[in-house]
């Protein structure tokens, strides 16, 4: 739905003329004139008031009994009275109602001195109390999950967190058990509370009941700072604030942006912070001395590093992970392209992409934003899994289809957990995203053979024909949110020319509210893009010079010798690409590799030559770029761990001794030289990005985007068919939104490593002879996977789903990008 | 004059053949072929208030319901879980197609074309009775599509609750219905504009929607003639408590009170005087013999301080205690409060709490005080009704009969040999409780 317009109105607070949002809440137009009125149960972010708390109890003239402010739209005209004695009177009722059974430990509470409660007790109550009867008990405090404490004597049973459950994050897990003043909050059956965005719950809470496991008892808020910044563990780079105490991250809390995450942050961002400080991490450059990585100088380091990569010069790759900032990307790609002379570097994993296409993509007209998911008349979720690639996103959906009537469509291989919201759930082969693009093409545009394309895509034709239909007649504003893995292959050129075809089919560049928008396979993968770190553009994807390999053509050049040394910057391509077997011949043929890793995963155990120690993100400064195209600033929260260095002075060293000038001093000195190179950045200052962040799209350097030469609608060639399942499986994998090492080393975070599992479909599971649970070998060509079953009525026949990155037996033994065929049979 | 109550007793007025031989769903016929319009304005002007509890005008509810085309629901409470009241149960075991039929007329009046009727689970075998009824009326064409060749169109059906006094509340009911926990909801949205599965709804009581087919049968103003000023039509009236002769009696409102507690159900056993009563459910604040003489409407119950509420009026005589009567009934509202609101959750628990006390002597009068400002603090503050329910009522009692308060609070210390009474209460601090044991989260 378009955005409602919003009108003025003036209303009576207090004696005041006040002027507010029509229709908005009596508490949020107070806030206007700094009139707080109490509230418990009220949170905007949680939808629509319950008014179960009755804190925030007003007088509102015309009206006998007083009214809940958080629940009173504000209408022209209306006299509010917050001041009066009848409004103080049942203030002070409520909250010695909510004290009667409050155990008042506030001294041992980790909410003291952030409390709510605390506040509004000693703002609006009476100082007293009545209340000599024996107060509830409960055994406390109980885990409510690994992750949360539940202390139930504290609970004033305000709702919120089983409002989030059932109504935001919809894992439908917390209610309320019993009635009246027996009421306690649990889970429904009784098992812990364990969901992606579980812990959101501890930061809604307003007392002491729900605390988190990892923070309980190390801090009180007197002891502790904030620190604003961004959560770099996903593309969806949630704001966050840190709470740092003696330059430690205790603790990451939401920083509200409803125009990237709405206030919320996934339990991977909140708790990955704990990886800043283990034993795991690596503190101090490591080097390979007689096969083993010893620890070693700095000056060592560097300079085993620059003797290799000038060694071997020009036949040097370079490939660089989601979490690598845009300075230094534009440092990197200088030493390669400058300092090194050479054209192969990559940010992307699955291949190039045409440079006319990256380009077209970028068009400012056509890239939708955070908040148009949640008001367009329908979103499209192709090719992804938001919960697992960017996890945020995924309550951003939720809320547009619960809240604002978005009509919902999932085009996927594996089955999505935003299936019970959509209007349309489709499934096609694994890496038949182009053929299943064409086919919603040619059923938008009317020509061309529809059921050709669809059993292309291993797709249901009558879907892709209600797809098509709903799209058209939904509304203007469309919204496509897409992985970047539906780009990735030999083919993704025609994948994305396909998709392109669509949104021109759909109009999206014309209307305001509509487009595309790409969940990147790396954090800040389109910062890495736009900085120039593909191997066919430059910096403002501009013309690269020279034309480099790209990620599988560099595997590929190390293994067959035509490199000879490799930049690995925050990745691991053993552990994290497709083709496992290629890299770890390419990597153990290449003579020296050079790596930035916070922790030792393994293909740099086996592999690496020289590996710096990669920066903490609370430690880094720098800018990233959301898939939206909003530049966010990355501040530092704490100095770095003992050993570890500023990560763009490391890149700007090996610059220098590579013969390149630089008199870069600190990060803005370089972030201003990417601006410069950066055409449609040259707007950008860190003043104005500041700390809500910018998009570039809406400054009007925008408009010096180099546009496409060829635009849709493009003439599309026939897509290879889908293989057919004929007794062998086709093979999709997915990357769990809990794989990657911060995760795996996080303390509070290790009963969530995702371990590989088999997803087969019932059919499938019973024609192999295997049940749930029973182990399984997947085989393709002599390689061989091996876990368990799990079974899922909704994954397709004929398909079966490994994860991506587990801790063993990983997925890529088998995939190499292109579909396959693979064997299942009982281990 | 008996309208609801006609024929109640007759063997096999439950079956539609007998239900018809005294002109059942004619009425059903002759409303069908007015204009909705029209309709709503007949039962406008019938006057007639909903019996279910608040009173409110049945007519002018119809009309609230916004008039586009959509899916609209009419619902019928037959929760009936308000203690004292029985009458919705007699009129649905007895007489169910009375119900059905104004069911239907109310269903044309607020064009829905679905219905549902709410009734709590305890009343199984009434709704045995119901369901047997509604085949017959669906079999005769009664419901379905184009009910008797017209547009309008009925689904019927018959859901049983589980058993929770706050399913009685409109909106817990809808929530109820749709197959949630039964807490009620904020209001506004209204039933009438946002009800069940966000439709327009039109809720009513059973009693309420049997008197449908006699208005338009009668034609409202002939109806509205019976009963005084605001208070038109009859009423079933639920007596019990201490009285000779407990039930149902139908009358026209606006009869002496005197008249129903001792002309109709026979007054207290002899030798018994009325004590006090409740003129409308245990949700009702008591009135005492003082007020036997008011005339039993509406505006009279109102204007006395208490209210009509649900018609059903509970009798004590001068052998009961005050402070039994309250503890039962501060422990039914605590028992049955859902918990979503703090006045009502903590402020019946706490009332239970010192009604304890009270009756077991470990109280003072200054808890008197304090428990009438526990209840101040409850009315008007609470999310739905209930916590008022018991609120009113309580402090009611304390209002008539603080002394035997305080006697009973004396007498109980003696019987219980507690000693001198305690000094007056810590009120600057609360005494902190013991902790219980604590297990280790890690
Ligand atoms: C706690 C509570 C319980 C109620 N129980 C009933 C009930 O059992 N039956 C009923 O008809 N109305 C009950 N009501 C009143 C209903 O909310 C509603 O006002 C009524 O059904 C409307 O119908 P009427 O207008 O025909 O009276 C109850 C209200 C409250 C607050
Ligand atoms: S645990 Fe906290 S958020 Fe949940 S109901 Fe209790 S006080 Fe509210
Ligand atoms: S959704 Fe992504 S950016 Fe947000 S907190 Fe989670 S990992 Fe961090
Ligand atoms: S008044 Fe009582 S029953 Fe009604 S919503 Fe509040 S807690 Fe629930
Ligand atoms: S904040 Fe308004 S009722 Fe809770």
């Amino acid at each position: 739905m378009p955005r409602p317009e919003q009108k003025m109105v003036t209303f009576t607070l207090d004696g005041r003329e006040v002027s507010a949002i029509e229709n908005s809440m009596l508490v949020d137009g107070a806030k206007c004139v700094d009139v707080e009125i109490p509230v418990f149960c009220y949170d905007a972010k949680l939808g629509q008031p319950v008014g179960a708390c009755r804190m925030c109890l007003v007088e509102v003239e015309g009206i006998n009994k007083l009214q809940t402010a958080c629940s009173t739209p504000i209408r022209e005209g209306m006299v509010v009275n917050t001041e009066s004695d009848r409004v103080k009177e049942s203030q002070r009722a409520v909250v010695e109602f909510l004290l009667i059974n409050h155990p008042l430990d506030c001294p041992v509470c980790d909410k003291g001195g952030e409390c709510p409660l605390q506040d509004i007790t000693f703002g609006w109550g009476g100082g007293t109390s009545r209340f000599i009867e024996p107060k509830r008990h409960f055994q406390k405090p109980l885990a409510l999950s690994p992750l949360i404490a539940i202390d139930r004597e504290r609970c004033i049973l305000c709702y919120r967190c089983v409002r989030f459950s059932q109504e935001v994050s919809e894992d439908y897990q917390l209610i309320l058990s019993e009635r009246g003043a027996h009421s306690f909050v649990s889970t429904f059956d009784g098992h812990p509370y364990v969901a992606p965005f579980s812990a959101n719950i501890v930061e809604l809470c307003p007392v002491g009941a729900l605390t988190s496991q990892a923070y309980r008892f190390r801090a009180r808020p007197w002891d502790v700072e904030g620190s604003g910044s961004i959560c770099t563990l996903c593309p969806a780079q949630c704001n966050v604030t840190l709470t740092v105490r003696d330059e430690r991250v205790l603790r990451v809390l939401g920083r509200d942006h409803d125009e990237v995450d709405d206030g919320w942050l996934c339990d991977k961002g909140r708790f990955a912070y704990q990886a800043m400080h283990v034993g795991e991490r690596i503190t101090e450059p490591l080097l390979r001395d007689g096969g083993e990585l010893r620890p070693v100088s700095w000056e060592r380091a560097l300079q085993s590093a620059i003797s290799g990569l000038t060694k071997a010069a020009g036949r040097t790759g370079a490939v660089v992970g989601g979490e690598t900032t845009n300075e230094e990307a534009f440092l990197l790609q200088r030493l390669m392209r400058e300092g090194l002379d050479s054209p192969d570097l990559d940010s992307r994993p699955g291949g190039a992409l045409a440079l006319d296409l990256h380009r077209a993509l970028a068009d400012p007209a056509l890239s939708a934003t955070v908040v148009d998911i949640e008001f367009a008349h329908a979103v499209l979720v192709l090719d992804c899994e938001p919960v697992d690639d960017a996890p945020i996103l995924d309550l951003r959906i939720r809320k547009g289809v619960r809240r604002k009537g978005v009509k919902l469509a999932v085009a996927s291989s594996r089955p999505s957990s935003l299936d019970a919201n959509a209007t349309l759930s489709l499934r096609f082969a694994p890496g038949a995203g182009e053929a299943l693009v064409a086919a919603l093409d040619a059923a938008l545009s009317g020509t061309g053979d529809v059921d050709g394309l669809a059993a292309s895509a291993g797709a249901d034709v009558d879907q892709v024909r209600e797809l098509a239909a709903l799209l058209s007649e939904a509304g203007e504003d469309v919204v496509v949110l897409w992985g970047e893995r539906l780009a990735h292959g030999p083919r993704g050129d025609h994948a994305v020319r396909g998709l392109l075809n669509v949104a021109s089919r759909l109009k999206l560049a014309s209307a305001d509210g509509a487009g595309l928008l790409e969940i990147p396979s790396g954090a800040n993968g389109r910062g890495l893009r736009e900085s120039g770190l593909l191997s066919n553009a430059g910096p403002g994807l501009g013309e690269p010079g020279r034309e480099g390999r790209d990620t599988p053509a560099i595997g590929a050049a190390l293994a067959a010798g035509d490199l000879t040394a490799v930049y690995l910057m925050h990745c691991d391509p053993v552990r994290d690409f497709q083709d496992r077997g290629l890299w770890n011949r390419a990597l153990s043929k290449a003579t020296t590799v050079v790596a930035h890793a916070g922790y030792l995963t393994e293909g740099l155990i086996e592999h690496a030559t020289v590996i710096f120690p990669a920066e903490a993100y609370a430690e880094k400064e720098g800018t990233f770029t959301h898939p939206d195209g909003r530049i966010q600033r990355l501040r530092p929260a704490i100095s770095h761990a003992r050993g570890v260095r500023p990560e763009w002075q490391v890149l700007a060293t090996i610059c220098k001794a590579a013969g390149l000038e630089m008199t870069f001093h600190t990060v803005p000195m370089v972030f201003r030289a990417l601006v410069d190179a950066v055409p449609f950045y040259a707007d950008l200052t860190l003043d104005e990005i500041g700390g809500r962040g910018m998009r570039w799209q809406q400054t009007a350097a925008a408009a010096n985007l180099p546009t496409a030469s060829d635009r849709a609608p493009y003439q599309l060639t026939a897509p290879p068919a889908a293989l057919t399942p004929n007794g062998s499986l086709r093979l999709g994998t997915y990357r769990s939104i809990w794989a990657g090492s911060e995760v795996a080393v996080s303390p509070a975070l290790k009963f969530l490593i995702p371990h590989q599992q088999v997803e087969l479909s019932p059919d499938d599971a019973k024609r192999i002879g295997v049940g749930h649970g029973d182990r399984v070998e997947v085989t393709y060509d002599g390689a061989a996977v091996n876990a368990q079953v799990t079974l899922r009525a909704a994954v397709p026949t004929g398909t079966v789903f490994l994860a991506e990155a587990t801790d063993s037996q990983p997925a890529n033994l088998l995939t190499n990008g292109e579909p396959r065929l693979v064997e299942v049979r009982p281990a | 004059m008996e309208l609801l109550y006609k024929n109640i007793d007759e063997p096999g007025l439950n079956t539609i053949a007998v239900y018809e031989s005294h002109g059942g769903y004619q009425s059903l016929r002759k409303a069908l072929a007015m204009d909705r319009a029209d309709l709503i304005q007949e039962l406008e002007s019938s006057e007639l208030r909903g019996r279910g509890g608040a009173g409110f005008s049945m007519g002018k509810k119809a009309s609230f319901l916004p008039k586009d085309k959509m899916d609209k629901y009419l619902v019928c409470n037959a929760d009936e879980s308000e203690p004292g009241t029985f009458k919705d149960r007699e009129l649905m075991q007895k007489n169910p197609h009375q119900l059905i039929e104004g069911l239907i007329i109310g269903a044309h009046a607020a064009s829905a074309n679905c219905a549902f009727i709410y009734i709590r689970g305890e009343y199984d075998y009434v709704a045995d009775i119901l369901d047997a009824a509604v085949a017959e009326a669906r079999a005769a064409g009664y419901l379905g599509d184009n009910i008797l060749g017209t547009d309008q169109s009925l689904s019927l059906v018959v859901h049983r609750g589980a058993g929770a006094y706050i399913c009685g509340e409109e909106t817990a009911l809808l929530d109820s219905l749709e197959g949630k926990r039964g807490n009620p909801r904020l209001k506004p949205p209204f039933p009438a504009n946002q009800g069940l599965y966000q439709g327009p709804t039109l809720i009513n009581n059973v009693e309420t929607l049997s008197n449908l087919s006699h208005i338009v049968r009668m034609g409202a103003k002939a109806w509205s003639e019976l009963g005084v000023k605001n208070s038109s039509g009859t009423k079933v009236v639920s007596i019990s408590g201490n009285v000779q002769r407990p039930g149902n009696y139908e009358i026209e409102l606006g009869i002496k009170s005197r008249d129903l507690i001792y002309g109709l159900a026979g007054g207290p056993p002899d030798g018994r005087e009325v004590k006090f009563w409740f003129p409308g459910g245990s949700s009702a604040p008591i009135l005492t013999a003082e007020h036997l003489d008011l005339p039993y409407d509406f505006d009279s119950m109102a204007g006395a301080g208490s209210m009509l509420g649900s018609g059903a009026i509970i009798v004590i005589d001068d052998s009961v205690p005050v402070v039994d009567v309250a503890l039962k009934l501060a422990t039914f509202y605590r028992n049955e409060s859902c918990g979503k609101c703090t006045p009502c959750r903590e402020g019946t628990n706490w009332t239970v709490h010192m009604l304890e006390r009270i009756d077991s002597g470990e109280a003072t009068p200054m808890d008197l005080d304090i428990m009438a400002s526990v209840q101040e603090h409850i009315t008007d503050h609470c999310l739905c009704v209930l916590g008022d329910s018991m609120a009113m009522p309580i402090s009611s009692m304390i209002k008539y009969f603080r002394p035997e308060f305080e006697s009973h609070i004396e007498a109980a210390r003696h019987r219980n040999d507690l000693g001198a009474p305690p000094s007056p209460h810590p009120v600057e601090a609360v005494g902190s409780a013991a902790a219980g044991p604590y297990t280790s989260v890690a």
